[in-house]
């Protein structure tokens, strides 16, 4: 049976004179926990990018459930969910005005208003944002007065609200401790056994530096100059892939 | 030898040198004719009129100028944002439109802004004669177009990153619109509403000078009659007026996270809405069309503006810009930087306060008690007119501006002008000059106002046009207006771009 979930097809992205992502394959099976590696300006961003839809390939397919992208509907498209590495929350709201704006694809427009309002109901992203580790005291602070590390995971609460069944994170665990960190990996790649979340991501990709993390993924891909060097299940990953990387 | 070095310090002063030309003229025409009476206005100041009497009219006058200048200003604030939101990018992104509608959109509403309240005022006036209405109309129409200009660009600072992350949770378009717009528009209203208002009254002021009613009308009808105590107890009741709306502004919190309060605010803003588009159809449905008619059977009627009259006004008119601007933009930090003490600087607030609250066309009859009609004398008045609210914004950003640099000159035994000049002001020169950049846009369309008192410009040929029905003239002068003021505006629109 054919459980591919999103495929790369010979993707290449320009941006001015730059080749960013040189003829990209890739398949992404359901499920599959994938960590990928490479130096920073290696093109991690961008390929996270293209995979959920932000931005257009110069040239190549991006195939999302067996169909193109422009050929999905709002709730396919909504099955996807971005923790970016600059975070991307909107200043001027609270925190947990932010967590719900990751409700927005499942609720109509009068949800947003309340929200916005801050009438809406903040059982579900007040949820969220405890798994999180993120005290009361911060749910009514607007984004501009928190730290890295509680952005963080407002973010990634924000994330992991949406109830998506893909994951794409670059370089999640920025700002936080070592002991949130494993909370939060827990969380993401759903091996969290108290108060589980039903929905959490069922396929991750995620951009890491760290290689010790690596135990918690499948599959690694690892990524020089805008084209993937490996993609092997983690336990074939020897020193020498990790040379032609770094 | 050193050369000149032009920095934005130095750039904030160099306008200054259109005094030599706007000296030589003023000189020439100066007469002492009106000496008097002019004594007898400044008497007047401190000894205004208060009886049973005027009360009453000052209550009544006040009583339409808060109608007119509050409701145009609450319709063309909503109507503002809502233009705003459909002429910045961030709509056609969100719903994959083609920027053509965006450009045609924008282009429109640059036409309506480029055409001054008063000239609208005049115009519908001639059409659909005196009327109450035609002053919330009149302010309305190029005020929404001003509004939706200064929304749109607060919404075009929207973090490109949050209009991504939004859009890729893929919710619905509006649900994504809202919450990325949300906050910009509620920080506009916030900042800019009380300033809008403030306009609004003057605006209504302005119009009533050229008869739609209110105290403006009453302050033109005291200067004819040269009852200077009444024209002072208006122009106080006036002073007080946009004092109180600024306090009571001030008091109201726009709360958005109170639930009544939020709710409040919606139903205001939904019933405006409602009640302008009721309102605008009555108004279309049940005016009289006779004098309409008349304007549509009378555009056949030939022009008597001869091409070289027409370029002669259109340079008066820009050379009149370009002089008021000059003025507005070097005398608020020459003054200020000049007389650097406490003292003066009260007087220095209460002089530019003054200038901001009389009337434009009654600053320029006044400067008529001792000089001739001319180009010079009529940007002498829009000059200080507007120095007086570029200086209101300059007092506001030096007071709280970190005066560390300041003190640390001073300590150093640098004189109190120089330590102003190069430890406070020069850190401002940037942001000021952006702002009168902003302002320049409408100097050019202020000219019409001055244009009709001082018989200057094409201010000056559009009230004869109109005076004559030659719909014809009306039109080509509209055109020549509006084109004036949108070079006007993308010249400014490039300076303020390069100064941010």
């Amino acid at each position: 049976m054919n459980n591919t979930v999103l495929e790369l097809k010979n993707i290449s992205f320009k941006y001015k004179n730059d080749l960013i992502l040189n003829k990209i394959n890739l398949k992404i099976n359901s499920g599959e926990k994938i960590a990928l590696l490479g130096k920073s300006g290696s093109g991690k961003t961008t390929l996270i990018s293209v995979l959920n839809g932000t931005i257009k390939p110069t040239q190549g397919e991006v195939k999302l459930f067996n169909k193109n992208f422009e050929e999905l509907d709002r709730k396919q498209k909504s099955k996807i969910t971005t923790i970016w590495q600059d975070l991307r929350l909107i200043e001027d709201l609270s925190a947990e005005q932010n967590v719900n704006c990751g409700l927005l694809a499942e609720n109509n427009f009068y949800f947003a208003f309340k929200n916005l309002l801050n009438i809406s109901s903040f059982k579900k992203a007040h949820k969220y944002m405890k798994l999180c580790r993120l005290h009361n005291s911060i749910y009514n602070k607007k984004i501009r007065e928190l730290s890295g590390g509680q952005k963080q995971r407002v973010a990634i609460a924000r994330s992991l609200i949406q109830g998506s069944n893909i994951l794409f994170a670059d370089e999640p665990f920025n700002n936080l401790d070592p002991k949130l960190i494993t909370t939060i990996k827990n969380l993401m790649l759903d091996r969290f056994d108290k108060n589980n979340i039903k929905k959490s991501p069922k396929t991750a990709l995620v951009a890491l530096h760290r290689l010790d993390f690596l135990n918690d993924f499948d599959k690694v891909i690892g990524i020089r100059d805008g084209k993937i060097f490996f993609n092997i299940k983690k336990n074939n990953l020897k020193k020498i892939h990790l040379d032609k990387i770094y | 030898m050193n050369k000149l070095k032009l920095n934005y310090t130095s750039l904030s002063f160099l306008p200054i040198l259109v005094c030599i030309p706007l000296g030589y003229q003023l000189i020439n025409n100066i007469h002492f004719g009106g000496f008097k009476l002019f004594q007898e206005f400044l008497i007047s100041a401190f000894n205004p009129k208060i009886d049973n009497e005027i009360i009453i009219t000052v209550i009544k006058r006040l009583n339409e100028t808060i109608l007119i200048g509050f409701f145009s200003w609450l319709v063309s604030i909503i109507f503002g944002a809502i233009f705003g939101i459909i002429s910045s990018n961030i709509f056609y992104k969100i719903f994959n439109i083609p920027n053509f509608f965006y450009r045609i959109i924008r282009f429109f509403l640059t036409i309506i802004r480029s055409i001054h309240e008063v000239v609208w005022g005049i115009l519908l006036m001639q059409i659909y004669g005196i009327n109450f209405s035609i002053g919330i109309i009149a302010i309305c129409i190029p005020y929404i177009a001003v509004n939706s200009k200064v929304f749109a660009e607060q919404l075009e600072n929207i973090d490109y990153r949050s209009f991504e992350s939004i859009n890729q949770i893929n919710a619905p378009k509006f649900s994504s619109l809202l919450t990325l717009i949300w906050n910009p528009i509620i920080n506009t209203f916030k900042n800019f509403g009380l300033y809008r208002l403030e306009c609004s009254i003057r605006s209504t002021v302005i119009l009533g000078l050229f008869g739609i009613g209110g105290i403006g009308t009453s302050i033109y009808l005291s200067f004819q009659t040269l009852n200077f105590r009444d024209l002072w107890t208006y122009l106080w009741s006036l002073a007080i007026l946009i004092i109180l709306s600024g306090l009571i502004f001030k008091k109201i919190k726009f709360n958005t996270t109170n639930k009544i309060l939020s709710i409040f605010f919606i139903a205001v803003f939904f019933l405006t809405i409602l009640f302008s588009f009721s309102y605008f159809l009555y108004f279309i449905f049940n005016s009289n069309f006779e004098n309409f008619n008349s304007v549509s059977s009378q555009f056949n009627s030939s022009s008597d503006l001869g091409l070289f009259n027409f370029l002669k006004l259109i340079l008066e008119t820009i050379i009149l810009s370009l002089l008021s601007t000059g003025i507005a933009i070097s005398l608020p930090p020459l003054v200020i930087g000049i007389f650097n003490n406490n003292t003066s600087k009260i007087f220095i607030k209460i002089f530019a306060f003054l200038l901001r609250l009389i009337p434009t066309p009654v600053i320029l009859l006044t400067l008529l008690f001792f000089n001739n009609p001319s180009v010079s004398l009529a940007a002498l008045t829009l000059g200080l007119h507007n120095a007086g609210i570029t200086s209101k914004l300059l007092f506001t950003n030096l007071e709280s501006q970190d005066k560390r640099n300041y003190i640390a000159m001073k300590s150093l035994g640098i004189s109190k002008k120089t330590s102003w000049l190069l430890g406070l002001f020069s850190q401002q020169a940037k942001s000021y000059l952006a702002y009168c950049a902003y302002r320049s846009d409408i100097i050019v369309r202020e000219t019409a106002i001055v244009g009709v008192i001082g018989s200057v410009g094409l201010g000056w040929q559009l009230q004869e046009s109109l005076s004559s029905f030659a719909w014809q003239e009306v039109t080509i002068v509209l055109i020549a207006y509006s084109s004036i003021a949108i070079v006007g505006e993308l010249i400014n629109g490039k300076i303020k771009n390069s100064l941010t």
